[in-house]
């Protein structure tokens, strides 16, 4: 592996967490206030709410999207850090090793991957409110997810040019994991925290459930 | 108060039964006892629509359609609003004002008790009068009544009439102050919070000019700077207007349109001089929720999380004392120094001029006990209101009800 | 319809917008819209803009997307989108047909209920977004004009509805002398000093439904509470202010609210049957002003009746017969939790009584509040299309009275009542305890 992978990890988990504490940093320094009513239990209480497939009655109104979009979210990070070559890459590089899924059900899920951003694109295509609040940003952070499934999974069954499709694989998945402190894809960091201020104010002061 | 000197301090205890006067009248209203303690009144009905007022269990001949705003006097009399034939005046120790009006409300009354002023309605206009004299000129529209030492009278009032929901005529500035019933010649969108010095003469206000900008007015002279926000102005014992202002997000203290205080608060208001040299508190909040007080714009160590409702100095201005709520129960800080009252209520302090000495009522499940210094000295009171300290601060003066029994008594402390 | 354009369709305005528009000029408008979303707001505002995925689940929270059969325009997030993400992506260089749509957006078209953000999977507070919105119209004076009325009144009286002084004091007396005929000995206590409570209500109460003060005043006597009202200015507890992005107007009701309460040295404040007052008391107001959490108790009806039933302070001579439903006040079911608490009385009050869905703290809004039926008459018409969901919902139920503990659902729904001819009759809780209770004085020993 060569040192961009490790760079562009590195500007991934970097760029997450300074944008973690630059969040805090303003909170602090402009909206303290807020801090009085955030709570650990309640913030927990409306994360694990959130976090329990089809709890929430919003998600229970759109199943279809709503579990394809859990199911995608899980895969996400379950593939390519359980997939057999990733893995000896990784044992090559740090001798570190773990168990590896098995490589055919590993195909099938990437398959869904594929599907479930396909889904996205024709969700965005053809729901009216959601095709209202899409811009083309959107159908570029889909692609800049897809491209690292479709290509890993190209590379996987070695159709064609597989040289330079392991090398698409590599460079797009780099590009995704620098991408993502700089785009909407921190939802990762900010999404727990806007959940959380949001089930505090609900717990905490409202005495109500926010799911 | 200067003749608290020829107060009865020698008899132990004075006992007026009230309990009795509900048997004697349809309902009796709530009690009222003159600073001395020698008399306790209350409006009671007589009659279907007659009200007289009861004094120590005594009831003139003059009945009223209705009473109210029943208040005891600095000369240890009362005063009421009363109604007769659907008009309304005061009255002062029994006797009535020579004007009537439509409706009258908010009693002022100076401290030395020489004049007395309130609002009043006269087909739908309004005014102020004091000492028996109604303002020569009346307005459509009146609010923030104000009275000062010396009885100079003061009010926001309508000096352009609006149509209804005339939001656009409103911008241009509908109200102007009324001293002695004659305005200003600016007018504002808003003016609150109207404030005399103590001689009576000049007055300060803060005002809104347009959606966003706050400042203060002093005699009818605008302030050159604006703000986001304003609170209600004080004149410094040698005459300087002294008002908290918010600025770039900070609530700050400003003097005559110039910073005073270097520190922005996250909230300041209530400012006190104190009585005896040029020291300035204020209630302020530190950082959010937590409340202070700050004195010369240096914060008590001391915070607490609910509210401070009010500060007070000692005449000598030895002795500043907080009344205020942490977590969710009242208490007093006394120079910095938290009480341990734990009260469901606390009323308003009595400090002993040299500042030694801090009395106060307070209310613990629906019982009324007199604290001093921190300690309680008498209790289980159905009622009590604020004690009086002796001239010479060896006796203490306490007035309550228990068990139906009005009782004045005076304790050696 | 895609990318950044905004969809035009003819709607309503009134003077004070227009007039407003009219003055303003490129400059103020971008000083003022990159002042209010840089300066006046932080991390907070950064991180629902940069975490929104556009995933459009918030849409089937909003009864305005529901009623307008789906309409795209109407998500939640499409209110941002045509709003705040203009307004950021143009650096504020908005025209004044963009400002035009945005006071309508934000000012009629978003209840501020807060439901979307229970939809929302992130949580994401778009009825923040919505007041962000209005603080900008706020500034730049073109906020619709019957709710700048009640902002002027606010600042000017202290109270919504330009009530006098002398209006309102004679208004408890005059209530006083008719609650007599119920009790012969009932008072309203006005500034008695040192009670256990200050009841409060808002400026619509006295002005038009002084028949809700007597009827407060008489389930007190019998009660035998230890209460008062107060006699000058802080005793409305609405705060429009708070709906208009006009945060000092605001903090100023709420300051001198809690002043009245402190200088009454009351131990808690009851509120009659009002959502949005409770929000700015319980929930806002206070925050304005550095208080953390309102710095006093402040209890609402529906807490208070629940407290005086099962304390056997009131007792229930009949109960209420006819098919009832109930309505779930956003500001005290999603703002407080009070929904278990409305139930439990109408159960103790009400024989027959029907579930409407969804409920609690998914209830479909009124439609009026957030200052929506403040903006008065021109808008009313589609405030009427604007709901048809709850007419749905609400004819679904079959009862014959609907029971609604909010003034502003009062007003938004027998408004779709008439509309949907719905031969319905509104009640508050009150009205319902008044019609059912003992009419005689609570004696602890009893």
């Amino acid at each position: 592996m060569g040192p961009m992978v490790w760079i562009s990890a590195l500007i991934c988990i970097f760029g997450l967490l300074v944008k973690f504490i630059l969040i805090i940093k303003e909170v602090y320094e402009k909206e303290r206030y807020l801090l009085s009513y955030i709570t650990v239990r309640h913030s927990l209480r409306s994360i694990i709410a959130w976090l329990i497939p089809f709890y929430p009655r919003s998600t229970r109104m759109r199943p279809v999207y709503y579990g394809i979009s859990y199911l995608f979210h899980v895969l996400l990070f379950l593939l390519p850090v359980f997939l057999m070559s990733h893995i000896v890459l990784i044992n090559e590089s740090f001798n570190l090793s773990w168990p590896a899924m098995n490589d055919t059900a590993a195909d099938i899920l990437t398959i869904g991957v594929i599907f479930a951003l396909v889904f996205f694109v024709l969700r965005r295509r053809f729901i009216p409110d959601v095709r209202f609040l899409t811009s083309f940003m959107d159908y570029i952070l889909i692609l800049m997810v897809l491209l690292p499934f479709v290509t890993g999974f190209l590379a996987y069954h070695q159709v064609i040019l597989y040289k330079w499709i392991v090398i698409a694989h590599v460079l797009s998945g780099e590009v995704l994991l620098i991408v993502i402190p700089f785009s909407r894809f921190s939802h990762m960091i900010t999404a727990p925290l806007t959940r959380a201020y949001t089930g505090s104010e609900f717990g905490n002061i409202r005495h109500a459930r926010d799911w | 108060m200067e003749k608290k000197q020829s107060w009865d301090w020698n008899t132990d205890l004075k006992e007026i039964p009230v309990g009795e006067w509900k048997a004697r009248f349809n309902w009796v209203e709530e009690l009222n006892i003159s600073p001395d303690g020698e008399n306790i009144a209350s409006v009671v009905n007589v009659d279907e629509a007659a009200f007289k007022i009861c004094v120590n269990g005594h009831v003139g001949d003059t009945e009223y359609e209705k009473i109210w705003s029943l208040k005891s006097l600095p000369d240890n009399g009362f005063a009421a609003f009363v109604c007769a034939d659907e008009e309304w005046t005061l009255i002062v120790n029994g006797q009535e004002w020579s004007s009537w009006f439509d409706f009258i409300w908010d009693l002022h009354i100076t401290p030395d008790g020489k004049h007395m002023g309130f609002a009043f309605q006269k087909e739908g206009e309004y005014g102020m009068a004091i000492d028996g004299l109604p303002w020569n000129r009346v307005y459509s529209n009146m609010a923030g009544m104000t009275l000062s030492n010396t009885g100079t009278s003061a009010a926001v009032v309508q000096v352009v009439p609006m149509k209804a929901a005339d939001v656009d005529g409103f911008k241009q500035g509908l109200f102007s102050v009324a001293v002695n019933g004659n305005t200003f010649h600016n007018t504002f969108l808003n003016i609150w919070d109207i404030s005399f010095d103590r001689a009576g003469q000049n007055l300060a206000a803060g005002i809104r000019l347009d959606r966003e900008a706050y400042t203060i007015v002093k005699n009818d002279v605008i302030w050159d700077r604006k703000f986001q926000g304003v609170w209600k102005p004080i004149f410094s014992n040698s005459g300087n207007v002294l008002a908290p202002v918010r600025d770039a997000g900070k609530w700050k203290l400003f003097m005559d349109n110039e910073p005073f205080w270097k520190k922005g608060y996250d909230q300041l208001w209530k400012i006190t001089p104190s009585p005896a040299n040029n020291d300035v508190a204020t209630i302020v909040a530190n950082h959010f929720g937590k409340w202070s007080v700050a004195v010369n714009d240096k914060v008590w160590k001391m915070t607490c999380d609910t509210m401070i409702s009010d500060i007070l100095y000692s005449d000598n201005g030895s002795c500043l004392v907080a009344v205020l709520k942490d977590k969710g129960l009242w208490n007093l800080a006394v120079n910095q120094t938290p009480w341990n009252l734990s009260a469901d209520k606390v009323f308003t302090p009595c400090i002993s001029p040299d500042g030694y000495l801090v009395a106060v009522v307070v209310e613990k499940k629906g019982k009324f006990h007199l604290v001093v210094n921190n300690k309680i000295i008498a209790g289980n009171y159905d009622l009590m209101t604020t004690p009086v300290f002796s001239p010479d601060q060896s006796k203490i003066l306490i007035k309550g009800v228990e068990k139906g029994v009005y009782k004045r008594r005076v304790i050696s402390i | 319809m895609s990318g950044n354009e905004t969809i035009s369709i003819e709607k309503s305005t009134d003077d004070a917008v227009e007039n407003g528009l009219s003055r303003l000029t490129p400059q103020r408008v971008s000083h003022v819209i990159n002042q209010v979303l840089h300066q006046e707001t932080g991390a907070r505002f950064k991180a629902y803009v940069d975490t929104c995925m556009r995933c459009g689940l918030c849409s089937d929270a909003c009864s305005y997307f529901l009623s307008n059969d789906r309409d795209p325009s109407f998500s939640p997030a499409a209110k941002v989108k045509q709003t705040i993400w203009e307004m950021l992506a143009k650096k504020g260089k908005v025209s004044k047909d963009f400002l035009r749509r945005a006071v309508h957006i934000a000012h009629l078209e978003c209840n501020v209920c807060r439901r979307c953000s229970m939809y929302c999977p992130f949580g994401i507070d778009i009825a923040y977004m919505m007041l962000l919105v209005r603080r900008i119209c706020h500034k730049l004076e073109i906020t619709p004009q019957y709710i700048q009325d009640t902002v002027n009144s606010h600042s000017v009286t202290m109270n919504q509805m330009w009530v006098k002084e002398d209006e309102w004091i004679d208004t408890l007396q005059w209530q006083e002398e008719d609650g007599r005929e119920e009790f012969e000995d009932l008072r309203i206590p006005l500034d008695k000093q040192g009670v256990d409570i200050m009841y409060s209500v808002i400026a619509p109460e006295p002005k038009f439904q002084a028949g809700l003060i007597y009827q407060a005043a008489v389930i007190m006597h019998a009660a035998g509470m230890n209460w008062t009202m107060p006699a000058s200015p802080g005793w409305d507890n609405s705060n429009m202010a708070m709906f208009t992005g006009d945060n000092e107007i605001s903090g100023r009701i709420a300051r001198t609210f809690f002043e009245s309460a402190a200088r009454l040295n009351v131990k808690r404040i009851v509120m009659g049957e009002c959502g949005h007052a409770f929000r700015s008391t319980y929930d806002v107001g206070n925050r304005a002003l550095s208080w953390a959490m309102p710095p006093f108790e402040v209890v609402h009806a529906i807490e208070f009746y629940h407290e005086l039933l099962t304390a056997g302070r009131i007792s229930i001579k009949k109960k209420f017969t006819k098919r009832v439903t109930l309505h779930d006040p956003c500001n005290v079911s999603r703002g407080r939790g009070l929904h278990n608490m409305a139930r439990k009385i109408v159960n103790m009050t009400c024989s027959n009584f029907t579930e409407m869905t969804p409920n609690k703290e998914h209830n479909l809004c009124c439609g009026a509040g957030g200052g929506v039926v403040n903006c008065g008459p021109p808008y009313k018409k589609e405030r009427m299309v604007n709901n048809r969901v709850k007419a749905e919902q609400l004819a679904a139920t079959g009862a014959e009275v609907l029971i609604a503990p909010c003034h502003n659902c009062h007003s938004g729904l027998e408004d779709i009542i008439h509309h949907y001819k719905l031969n319905m009759e509104v009640k508050f809780l009150g009205d319902i305890l008044f019609e059912t209770m003992e009419k005689k004085i609570y004696r602890p020993e009893e």
